[in-house]
């Protein structure tokens, strides 16, 4: 970088070696959530309609009006044509240029424009469609494309939500080239004076936070079976995919699903074999196909579909690929010298961190990266789900490394066993004398969670998918590994349970869907073979879970306007209060279920034999979700099933008009409860108040209640302590927006507190 | 057309018509807020002081006049005020070294070894160590490329008065940058 300035400033060569280094060297690009960038555009852009000149007086038609020119769009006018907006273009085979009027009435200002949608903007007449063009802001690709006289632009991704657009329709610069044929073509005019219409796409849905149909406190141990046969066919090593089947690594020239496996194959433990291949396998045992041969050590794309194994190339090297589940090469991503000893670490869809002769590399699919010099040996690793944060084990210490890149977070001494929630925190054990401590990191705050007793040793942290507790495997003081067993512990280091039977059991994984534990158990042989065991969930999840897939499957059928399946989730009393009209069990003519979540999930008996769901119903009208209300449906127990026996519906209100409550959650939290409200919108922080979010009991009576809110998640929790009964939570409108728009409507919900 | 003029005229456009002050916020909204996040190092004190400098400039855009300088030297001198007012809503927040006063412990950790990458962020730390004055001035010098006559007028100082701050910026950072760095290696 050459700056005169500079040079004539610092003449001292030790100045100028200073400023040679700043000039070499940039501030880190500052951490940006894109989306505040444009939530401030569309705040200022809002606010700069108001304040500065309304465009409204300003002439739409700038140029010199002739009567010739204005006498068409009048004429559109008088026609009922709506013209919000003039263009000058040319119209195809006419003698004279002349004026086209465009119909955005149904666009312009609209604050609900679905974001997957096409923009239509009808012309009165024909065009010269080739002098047409378009912009849009923030800038957008997009086709465009003409059905007759209108116009249809199409993003070629979907437009970002919550986002003031401006689409700009305007003649080109360039001259139409005259049509020699016909001598009357038009004489171009110069009108480039854009047209300009503004709209702002609906808000981001925010996933609704629904009682997980997994939950992984409280599930126990259930039916375990080997992975595959030890006598026919042989593990060496075995990963989950995101789908829940297995990547393993078995000896060179196993047998496939086809032919009969051989009685020669090695047993487990007797020593790694010379070759291995790499197969995907079910769950059962399976195996389906070969997909690396020679392969070894792989590695499964969190974003699916993808794999990295080792291969051993020519020479005394290994190349790191990158293949599909069908075993297709689909890229060499790294050579190293030597024989990997560990799979490489999935840094989200498109990097990966590998360990090259005792030092980390890091690689990306498509684009080389910067490679954060550091010795790791045989040191952990492990990449955040959201392939932001690396945390190595290097031979100077633990650090926690931002990709992005932002400060580096050093680890307490010691720390290994990495292990990544889905929800981001990182658990990590440090090795003590008499024990193992371990600690989990949150949100760049490190705390100790537990401490092993009696000198055991904890290793093999293993987060399940919920993210709420960890597995592990636990090994009595002296190192007897014969009594090894696998612990599972609350994600704030309470409960600490034993999962399984008293064997030694070790390397624990969930399956993705947590409905599997996949785990290494000493064999006959004395090697390590893997089991795969069930995890029950408790009777009130499994239950749960039962009623939710009820409500699903009723829900869909409304969705569809299938009757037949709809009226079969229904009992006796449900059918009687849908045709009482408690709610319309289908759209009104002229709109549509949309789509529909749980807004809430509510045990309301001792027995898991009686549920309360909450759902959202969004009514789409015109291809447009405009509004949504919703249904309060009691399932009961019957006959094994759990039917719809009675529904409240609320009012239906209008999207896009102040926040919304999008889900309610109950939790236990002794001495009492904790009430989660989450909103959809960045609220006033100091407008969530224990005044604005109440809990009443039966007589209307208001609890005594504390109030928190964390503006980031946008979630407000109301700690209660409520005895067992039904109480009502009663959102105000005194909620709102940053911007200080009140919730669109007073939100109630029944809370009903069964134990 | 020139930049500057072409910027002028886009000025005077968005003092009536707000998609040429959209235009202006798309055109400034990356070095502002890296210049805010540079001066309180934090991300969401970082879009507070934004937020502020655009919606102060759009109350106030009519009364801008063009005075030679770039149009973010103001914006500039916004977001200074937005930032002090920040501190002085915190009072006590922003601890202002003395001269004299020392740069932070550099003893060597683990990241010494990671990387070219954190060198220069430890270059940059070292400068948000700096007085306020000399930081504002190295920041927009070295962090964004102004010139020195820019700066002054950010600063509200005399071109001299600037290239001061810069000289003993630079000095401080001479004197007090830990041994790894050995200037001049790469």
């Amino acid at each position: 970088m050459e700056d005169k300035e500079l040079d004539e400033l610092f003449t001292d060569p030790a100045h100028q070696e200073v400023v040679d280094l700043l000039k070499a060297s940039r501030p880190a690009t500052p951490p940006l959530d894109p989306n505040f960038r444009l939530h401030l555009r569309a705040q200022l852009m809002a606010e700069a309609r108001k304040t500065l000149t309304p465009r409204a007086a300003r002439s739409w038609f700038p140029f010199t009006f002739t009567p010739r020119l204005l006498a068409p769009a009048m004429a559109a006018v008088a026609a009922g044509f709506i013209v919000v907006l003039g263009i000058e273009v040319y119209l195809a085979n006419q003698p004279t240029s002349s004026l086209v009027a465009m119909d955005v009435s149904k666009l312009n200002n609209k604050t609900n424009v679905a974001t997957g949608e096409p923009i239509e903007i009808p012309f009165s007449g024909p065009v010269d469609q080739a002098a047409v063009e378009v912009q849009i802001e923030p800038a957008t690709s997009f086709t465009q494309q003409w059905v007759g006289q209108k116009l249809v632009i199409v993003p070629d991704h979907p437009l970002a939500p919550n986002t003031t657009y401006t689409v700009t329709v305007k003649s080109k610069a360039t001259v139409p080239t005259p049509n020699a044929s016909n001598p009357n073509t038009p004489k171009p005019a110069v009108a480039p004076t854009p047209a300009v219409v503004h709209f702002t796409t609906v808000r981001a849905s925010v996933p609704p936070v629904v009682p997980p149909s997994f939950r992984s406190a409280g599930v126990t141990y259930g039916f375990d079976s080997r992975l595959g046969d030890s006598a026919r066919v042989n593990i060496l090593g075995a990963v989950w995919t995101p789908a829940g089947q297995l990547l393993v690594t078995r000896p060179g020239g196993q047998p496939g699903p086809s032919s009969l496996p051989t009685a020669s194959a090695t047993a487990s433990g007797s020593g790694p074999a010379a070759s291995t291949d790499v197969w995907l396998m079910s769950t059962m045992g399976t195996p389906i196909r070969m997909v690396a041969p020679g392969g070894n050590f792989p590695a499964a794309a969190p974003s699916g579909g993808l794999f990295s194994v080792w291969r051993q190339a020519d020479g005394n090297h290994a190349n790191l690929e990158v293949r599909d589940l069908q075993g297709n090469l689909i890229s060499t991503a790294a050579t190293v010298e030597g024989v990997p000893d560990r799979p490489a670490v999935w840094i989200g869809a498109d990097r990966l961190a590998y360990v090259d002769g005792g030092t980390l590399r890091i690689v990306g699919l498509h684009a080389p990266l910067e490679t954060p010099a550091l010795k790791v040996d045989h040191g952990s690793l492990a990449a955040s789900p959201n392939g932001q944060l690396l945390a190595v084990q290097s031979t100077g210490g633990s650090v926690v490394l931002d990709l992005t890149p932002a400060a580096t977070q050093r680890l307490h001494d010691g720390a290994t066993g990495f292990s990544w929630s889905a929800k981001g925190d990182l658990a990590f054990t440090i090795q003590r004398e008499n024990g193992t401590d371990l600690y989990v990191l949150t949100e760049g705050k490190t705390s100790k969670i537990a401490s092993s007793a009696n000198g055991q040793t904890w290793s093999d942290l293993n987060w399940a998918p919920d993210a709420t507790s960890l597995l592990f495997a636990a090994r009595p003081a002296g190192g007897n590994s014969m009594s090894s067993v696998l612990m599972l512990i609350n994600r704030d280091g309470s409960n600490p349970t034993q999962f399984g039977p008293q064997r030694e059991y070790s390397a624990p994984q969930w399956s993705p869907a947590g409905d599997l534990v996949l785990f290494t158990r000493r064999d006959e042989a004395g090697g390590n073979a893997f089991w795969v065991a069930t995890s029950a969930p408790s009777a009130n999840d499994a239950a749960e879970k039962q009623a939710l897939a009820e409500v699903d499957k009723f829900m869909q059928a409304r969705i569809r306007g299938d009757s037949g399946t709809a009226q079969d989730e229904l009992d006796d009393a449900g059918r009687a209060a849908y045709q009482g009209g408690a709610s319309a069990l289908f759209s009104p003519a002229g709109t549509q279920f949309d789509r529909y979540y749980p807004v809430t999930v509510q045990l309301t008996g001792s027995n898991p034999n009686k549920f309360l769901v909450g759902v959202r119903i969004f009514i789409k009208k015109s291809g447009v979700e405009t509004s949504f209300f919703e249904e309060q449906l009691s399932l009961v127990l019957q006959d094994q099933r759990y039917l719809v026996d009675s529904v409240k519906a609320s009012e239906t209100m209008a999207l896009g008009h102040g926040p919304t409550v999008v889900s309610v959650q109950i939790l236990q939290a002794p001495p009492g409860q904790q009430v989660r409200v989450r909103f959809d919108a960045d609220l006033k922080p100091d407008s969530v108040t224990s005044t604005t979010i109440q809990v009443k009991d039966a007589n209307g009576q208001l609890v005594a209640a504390r109030v928190s809110f964390d503006a980031d998640k946008h979630l407000a929790t109301v700690t209660v302590r409520l005895q067992k009964g039904t109480y009502q939570l009663v959102v105000t409108t005194g909620v709102t927006d940053i911007n200080g728009m009140p919730l669109a409507q007073e939100y109630d919900a029944p809370l009903v507190i069964s134990r | 057309m020139p930049e500057r003029f072409e910027e002028r005229e886009l000025v005077e456009r968005a003092k009536l018509d707000p998609d040429a002050f959209g235009a202006l916020y798309d055109r400034y909204f990356p070095q502002i807020y890296r210049f805010a996040y540079s001066r309180v190092r934090d991300q969401s004190l970082a879009e507070d002081v934004t937020s502020e400098v655009f919606f102060k400039a759009l109350k106030n855009i009519k009364r801008y006049t063009y005075s030679g300088h770039p149009f973010s030297s103001w914006l500039y001198q916004i977001t200074l005020n937005a930032v002090a007012d920040h501190y002085r809503g915190a009072a006590g927040k922003e601890v202002e070294l003395e001269e004299g006063a020392s740069l932070p412990s550099t003893e060597p950790t683990v990241v010494d070894e990671v990387v070219r990458r954190d060198r220069s962020r430890r270059v940059w730390s070292a400068i948000d160590q700096l007085p306020k004055q000399q930081r504002a001035a190295m920041v927009l010098k070295f962090g964004e490329d102004r010139k020195i006559e820019e700066i002054a007028q950010i600063l509200g100082k005399s071109s001299g008065a600037v290239k001061l701050l810069l000289h003993r910026g630079v000095e401080r950072l001479r004197r007090e940058l830990p041994p790894e760095f050995e200037l001049g290696t790469p």
